[in-house]
């Protein structure tokens, strides 16, 4: 394992190996459902939209519906589990991730927010809510990092407390935003309790470019977030710009968690929970970490839409419910095993 | 040549709160500075300012003439590298992986290790001598190896200033002097290094000059003779040292004593010693540290007690091996018994050679102490010494049996003779 040589192997290979899993997961995705459908039928169904063919209602569940749910579902889970993974870089705490600290909910609200200010138009959905997102988001985390600074060091433990205080604030206020204008929220409020029931090929359009532009840093701050494990001061002696470093990552973070929340609402724990296993299986590089933590998400999301849709068939369950069913054990899990150490 | 490090009139510390003032000294290429001073007096905080760790509150520090403070991280990591005192929270990574990202600052952003850098890393695992560890997942190594690690990481760097906070805390004696020896090399190759040291004799060793940090200041860079005299440790780290030239390593070598508030009596006072043969030692160290001015005779090059005199700084008459005291020599030491606050005569055995130290304390008309006492087991002048000790104890002198008992008598002897008016 430590010939430079083995671990680019055995990185190509897992990376293969989860990419691989997930398109298994998509088709099984797909697939399943209300009225399941074959493999050959998708297959099918794919090339005669890419033709242009007009489309029969049984193509048109596939390429118009499942498709765009399942891949925004990928999106979702792989925005999540990035930002989670620059979020416990950044702040040397394996417990952050965005709906810990409150950045889910700042987005929320933001969106919320955008939501009110320019109705439910088209334009205003697709692009407004996931600006006023990204404003939340930011907004969030910047107050949630002042709260938790003592003397230029960020506390871990003030840090969950400053995120979970913020995040029950901002989600009350979202609440009350949502009666006072309750006649036009009536769909916000699924919404918010994290569902993928909205989706279409818009959505897939905007959070698959949030996500691309959100990763570009991550991938190109690889060896910067490596070195940032060992602590602020030394990796500015290593040559890290440490503060440009923390707001070029917090605003990519941001960037994503925006570009989730506002098509899929509040889900939690993806974004913690599979940066967590990927990094106990493959070992803190980044290099691997982060394209390994998206796939894992994307995987973890496209099953969990899948659980939620079939689970109580025809009746849907938010998907934010699953994880949260998932990912709440898992959180106490980490907690006892951290006091144990 | 110009300076590799520079501080100018610098004031560093925290939050706007001064540690050290007025720090101006060079560290010139291939040189080897090293920092000594008591706990909490900044050291590490002169060495943190250069790479703004800690704050510069006024005056320059300059590297390669370029200011500090307006050089980029990674343009500064280039040339300035640190190995921290305690080594980083280390994560799983492995300690090549560790190691290389000390190639940080030489690689662009869309840039891979090359075999250049993985020759360098290769190198410097070599020679801090962790190369067998490289596979090795560095949250499962010892605080030693991850000590050395660490310093492979900041060789790594290539740095033309290496900055060590005490970089050998961890370290088994085997390793401390493989790292230190290794920083030796390296400033012997055009390397700067500023390094903050807790073991003195080690500075003395290593640096080419060495700067104490105390009371708000650091003071200029001397050589370790100049830098670590007994004046400098007393005033500094308020203890009385030994400090004298290693035979072995030829370095300046130091043996604190004691502490000076452990030792100190009411009053420093005179005391003419009559000791020989390794008696006179205990107390002789005793009396010297305490601040009390000695005399112990004349003695014999070889003898015990005259080396502890030599090491302690003591005032005595030299005698060739084997030579006598003869009637000048034994004029010479009743002189300087005559003028102490008191005599006191050990436990040492006395023949024709020595007599005249005995004669000269009985003779000095000072308090006298005598330890033990006087029979054919000691004297081998014939009698000659019986007949001088019943004098002396018929003419009062005071009788014990002990140092500790020689040390009170003579303690209170000082105090009676310190009283106004006595």
């Amino acid at each position: 394992m430590h010939a430079t040589a083995t671990s680019a192997t055995r990185r190509r290979l897992t990376l293969v190996g989860l990419a691989v899993t997930l398109v298994a997961v998509v088709i099984a995705g797909i697939a399943f459902g209300a009225v399941p459908v074959s493999v050959a039928d998708i297959l099918g169904a794919i090339q005669r939209a890419l033709g242009g063919a007009e489309r029969s209602a049984a193509d048109a569940l596939i390429v118009d519906l499942r498709l765009p749910r399942v891949l925004l579902a990928g999106l979702v889970g792989a925005s999540l589990a990035l930002a989670g993974v620059l979020y416990q870089a950044l702040f040397k705490n394996p417990l952050a991730d965005p709906y810990i600290l409150g950045v889910s909910s700042g987005a929320g609200l933001g969106a919320t927010l955008a939501l009110v200010a320019v109705g439910t138009a088209y334009a205003g959905r697709a692009f407004g809510v996931p600006a006023g997102a990204f404003t939340g988001a930011l907004l969030t985390i910047a107050l949630v990092v002042r709260l938790a600074s003592r003397g230029g060091r960020v506390e871990p433990t003030s840090l969950l407390l400053a995120g979970v205080a913020i995040s029950y604030t901002l989600a009350a206020v979202t609440s009350f935003i949502m009666v006072v204008f309750r006649s036009s929220m009536a769909s916000v409020v699924f919404w918010m309790m994290g569902g993928l029931t909205s989706a279409s090929w818009e959505y897939v359009g905007v959070v698959g470019g949030m996500l691309a532009l959100g990763a570009l840093v991550p991938l190109l701050y690889a060896r910067e977030l490596d070195i940032m494990l060992l602590g602020d001061e030394r990796a500015g002696q290593l040559g890290v710009n440490v503060e440009r470093f923390k707001l070029v990552v917090l605003a990519s973070a941001s960037l994503v968690v925006a570009g989730a929340v506002s098509v899929s609402g509040l889900i939690g724990f993806v974004g913690l929970m599979t940066p967590h296993m990927t990094r106990l299986v493959l070992g803190p590089d980044h290099r691997l970490l982060v394209p390994a933590s998206a796939l894992a998400g994307a995987i973890v999301m496209v099953a969990a839409d899948l659980v939620a849709r079939i689970v109580l068939a025809p009746v849907e369950i938010p998907v934010g419910i699953v994880t949260a069913v998932l990912g709440g054990p898992f959180f106490v899990w980490l907690l006892v095993r951290g006091e144990r150490r | 040549m110009s300076a590799t490090l520079s501080f100018s009139a610098a004031r560093v510390g925290y939050s706007g709160r001064a540690v050290l003032s007025d720090v101006t000294f060079d560290v010139r290429p291939g040189e080897f500075v090293g920092l000594v001073g008591p706990n909490g007096a900044g050291k590490s905080t002169l060495l943190r300012s250069v790479t703004g760790a800690a704050e510069k509150l006024g005056g320059s520090i300059s590297v390669l003439g370029a200011d500090v403070e307006r050089m980029a991280p990674r343009q500064r990591a280039r040339l300035v590298a640190v190995v921290p005192q305690n080594p980083p929270i280390a994560f799983a990574f492995s300690a090549r992986a560790f190691v290389e990202m000390g190639r940080h600052p030489w690689l662009g952003r869309f840039q891979d290790l090359g075999p250049d850098d993985d020759a360098v890393v290769s190198d410097v695992m070599e020679l801090t001598d962790t190369a067998r560890l490289a596979a090795e997942r560095v949250d499962t190594l010892s605080g030693g190896d991850l000590q050395r690690l660490t310093v492979a990481q900041a060789l790594a760097q290539q740095p033309r200033l290496l900055l060590l906070d005490e970089p050998i805390s961890h370290l088994d004696l085997n390793h401390r002097l493989q790292v230190l020896d290794l920083v030796r090399s390296r400033a012997e190759e055009g390397i700067a290094v500023l390094a903050v040291f807790h073991d003195l004799d080690l500075a003395a060793r290593y640096a080419d000059r060495v700067a104490v940090v105390a009371d708000a200041r650091a003071s200029e860079p001397l050589p370790p003779p100049q830098a670590l005299d007994a004046g400098v440790l007393d005033r500094v780290f308020g203890v009385r040292a030994v400090v004298r030239t290693d035979p072995v390593t030829g370095a300046v070598a130091i043996t604190p004593v004691a502490r000076r508030a452990d030792i100190d009596i009411p009053r420093r006072g005179r005391i003419g010693m009559v000791c020989g043969s390794g008696a006179g030692a205990g107390l002789m160290r005793r009396l010297a540290l305490a601040g009390v001015g000695l005399h112990v005779g004349a003695l014999n090059r070889g003898d015990v007690d005259r080396a502890v005199a030599e090491a302690l700084g003591v005032d005595h008459l030299d005698l060739p091996p084997f030579g006598e005291v003869d009637e000048a020599a034994e004029r010479a030491v009743r002189a300087a018994y005559s003028s102490a606050d008191a005599c006191v005569v050990c436990a040492t055995p006395f023949g024709r050679a020595n007599l005249g130290n005995l004669r000269a304390a009985t003779e000095a008309g000072r308090p006298l102490v005598l330890i033990g006492d006087m029979g054919p087991e000691r004297d081998y002048a014939g009698g000659e010494a019986t007949r001088l000790w019943e004098r002396a104890t018929d003419a009062g002198a005071l009788r014990v049996h002990s140092d500790d008992d020689a040390f009170e008598a003579l303690r209170s002897l000082l105090d009676d003779e310190g009283t106004p008016g006595d």
